[in-house]
């Protein structure tokens, strides 16, 4: 098997499974209950959110934990006043659509053509009215990395604006980091956010598992109520040996963040090369601003579903630009944005590097995809005839 | 050699098909049928799944393959046609309208303004070029589904598994290495699925609850959540709490009434002669000499057309209106008709 499409998924890492076994089996205790053995769970539970708050450079107190990045994004949209105007990026994930959708008043910012945030387009879209705004950190179909502290920055001005004037509408800024995290820095200080969006399973953490970070001053309640747990943003007894696991993921993919930016880079510059030979082949979005382990391309007249059948009869795994929507023949709305035409979305495909990649395995990978797209074009060619 | 389009399900007969037709040289367009896409109550509409293992098949093989769009006409020559069958009491049986409208006329349409010369399909069926005929495998033989399509789509209709037996396509599916080999095979109503016909009326008409009776006594022995629920002949689902098993042996709709019987005796239940309705016969047969279906995979059995009126030989059991008779002359699958 070749898998290109960590985005996707990641496989859960064998330490942070090793980790997580003990809560399953001896440590099962419920951390609510007031002997000692569960008090020790409870300290080790709040140690573990320590330790991924640390990484996105917050404290445990200021992480909800939830049940991954939808749930995450869901409260992140509940701090929404009814009919308020909200702004989101043309290259959000469909949990940020469709909240947005839900909330009615909701303005989409342009991307350019490498899916990347036009500033220009978000300030003006930014208005004494806006009250959330949310951008995902790297958009998932592109890998595009979004210009989060830019943003930030325009949204501090019109904060200070309305302190000035008096105003206390709110204005909120909530990033999904879905993407992105374990792959770079992320930092919510330097980000300039409100409200952070973190999930486990595209980090080598268990699936099931993500985090809210909630900046201070946001004004938030409790989507789902019982024992108070989470602060009481968040009722429902702890999952203990998720958490322990995904801060073990976590911590270990930030203590080899910069050997394996290098590492993907490196396999980035095989698999271009080898995809370079490929007639018409048009490569999305652009390698400054594009996380090294993403690589998306589309050939003319070529389906990407086909490839993807005929690439997983030789058992290589990758998507098609949306994973989610291909499968029910919708086509991708960030795509679209970054203007390209209707052939080429149809043709889009997204590779994702990670942990199960090496230089031997994208060599092998890159040839069954050239050999693939050969094989295709001749069909077509003759059916043409 | 011809231009062939197959019409491909995600199943592994249709698959199988594709590779039949394939190594016999024709030039193979798959064809999926979106024909409903809906989730109903319990049950996630399988179709984005189904589609994905047809095209997966089709690119495995080589082939072209496209998606027909007929939910729009599905909805209105299928679903409808049910419901308000359901409405009147009878008990419609929609695969059967599937394959008169959908299949064999609108796909068919379409594909031959495609370009296609011949179309295909993987049910268990065979035709001489002229006849509908019964398939070598009995066990799986579909012409009960099939009776009511027209005579004139037949001598361009190749069904590639229709002399195979089901283990043996299964067979080649492996061997050829196709994924669906080991696809468990779809149950029930085509669209409905697996899911209770009770869910999916639910959804679209309104029902009253009413009273069951005992057919000798009139004796009210329990109630029903609404008498389009069932079905002549049916044992289960009653809900009596008498112990004894009864039987639907009528449906009176216009006072909202089943009556139930515990005699499988009961007149109401067995008949040897029934009226039909929107009979179809292909060709020339004598009628005085029939064998007759009166549901998929039932035994055949001697019977005579008069008119609209159909003799059988001995009296049948649960002869439900809007279900199919199908009839048959030896081999060949000659129409059939709805029972009135």
């Amino acid at each position: 098997m070749i898998y290109l499409d960590h985005a996707a998924a990641t496989p859960l890492s064998k330490h942070a499974f090793e980790e997580m076994k003990l809560y399953f089996d001896a440590d099962f205790f419920n951390p609510s209950a007031a002997y000692l053995p569960a008090q020790k769970v409870r300290r080790q539970y709040e140690a573990a959110k320590d330790q991924i708050a640390h990484i996105i450079g917050a404290k445990g107190a200021d992480l909800v934990m939830t049940s991954g990045a939808t749930e995450s994004i869901n409260l992140a949209f509940s701090t929404i006043r009814p009919g308020a105007k909200i702004l989101i990026s043309a290259a959000e994930h469909q949990a940020v659509r469709a909240c947005a959708e839900r909330c009615g008043n909701c303005e989409t910012i342009k991307i350019d053509k490498n899916a990347r945030l036009e500033l220009e387009d978000f300030q003006k879209k930014l208005t004494a009215e806006t009250e959330f705004v949310s951008v995902c950190l790297v958009s998932s179909e592109i890998g595009t990395i979004q210009p989060i502290s830019d943003i930030a920055r325009m949204v501090a001005t019109e904060r200070q604006r309305r302190a000035l004037a008096g105003d206390d509408r709110p204005l909120y800024f909530h990033c999904d980091a879905s993407q992105g995290l374990g792959l770079m820095e992320v930092k919510v200080a330097r980000l300039g956010v409100d409200l952070l969006t973190l999930n486990a399973a595209k980090v080598y953490g268990p699936k099931g598992i993500g985090a809210l970070y909630i900046g201070h001053g946001v004004k938030i309640s409790a989507q789902s109520v019982g024992g108070g747990q989470e602060m009481g943003l968040r009722s429902g007894t702890e999952n203990v040996p998720a958490t322990i696991a995904f801060a073990t993921a976590l911590t270990d993919a930030q203590n080899h963040l910069s050997a394996e930016k290098k590492r993907l880079q490196n396999l980035k510059k095989i698999l271009v090369k080898n995809l370079e030979t490929i007639p018409n082949i048009e490569f999305h979005g652009n390698p400054k601003t594009q996380l090294p382990s993403f690589v998306s391309f589309s050939v003319p007249g070529i389906d990407a579903e086909r490839m993807i059948f005929a690439l997983e009869d030789k058992e290589i795994y990758l998507s098609t630009g949306a994973a989610c929507a291909a499968s029910k023949g919708e086509k991708s709305p960030t795509l679209k944005a970054m203007g390209l035409n209707d052939a080429a979305i149809a043709g889009s495909l997204r590779i994702s590097m990670g942990k199960l990649n090496d230089e031997e395995n994208i060599k092998q990978a890159a040839d069954a995809i050239c050999k693939v797209i050969a094989t295709e074009q001749a069909r077509l060619e003759r059916s043409k005839a | 050699m011809s231009k062939v389009f197959l019409g491909m399900s995600g199943g592994v007969d249709s698959a199988v098909s594709a590779y039949l037709l394939r190594e016999a040289g024709h030039e193979v367009v798959g064809a999926y049928m979106k024909n409903w896409s809906k989730n109903l109550p319990g049950m996630k509409c399988p179709w984005a799944e189904d589609l994905a293992d047809a095209k997966r098949t089709a690119v495995k093989l080589g082939l072209d393959f496209r998606v027909f769009d007929f939910e729009n006409e599905y909805k209105q020559k299928v679903v409808d046609y049910m419901i308000a069958e359901y409405k009147k009491g009878n008990t419609p049986n929609p695969d059967i309208m599937c394959n008169q409208e959908i299949k064999f006329k609108l796909f068919a349409e379409t594909a031959f303004e495609q370009g296609a010369e011949l179309i295909a399909t993987g049910h268990y069926a065979c035709t001489d070029g002229k006849n509908l005929l019964r398939a070598v495998d009995d066990n799986k033989d579909q012409t009960y589904f099939l009776y009511r399509i027209s005579a004139d789509v037949i001598p361009k209709i190749l069904f590639p598994v229709g002399e195979m037996k089901k283990p043996d396509v299964k067979a080649l599916a492996e061997k050829v290495g196709l994924s669906v080999a080991r696809k468990p095979e779809s149950m029930g109503v085509c669209f409905v699925g697996e899911a209770n016909i009770k869910d999916f009326l639910g959804e679209f008409v309104e029902t009253k609850p009413g009273e069951i009776r005992e057919i000798e006594t009139e004796k009210v022995l329990g109630y029903h959540d609404g008498a389009i629920f069932y079905t002549l002949g049916q044992r289960h689902g009653l809900g009596l709490k008498t112990g004894l098993p009864y039987y639907v042996v009528k449906k009176d709709m216009g006072k909202n009434i089943v009556y139930v019987s515990q005699n499988l005796n009961s007149l109401s239940l067995w008949k040897k002669e029934i009226e039909l309705k929107d009979i179809i016969i292909r060709g020339e047969h004598n009628l005085t000499k029939l064998q007759a279906r009166i549901r998929h995979r039932a035994p055949l059995i001697s019977a005579k057309l008069e008119g609209n009126k159909l003799i059988f030989a001995d009296e049948q059991k649960s002869l439900t209106p809007g279900q199919s008779v199908v009839l048959y002359d030896g081999d060949i699958c000659i129409g059939g008709g709805i029972i009135a």
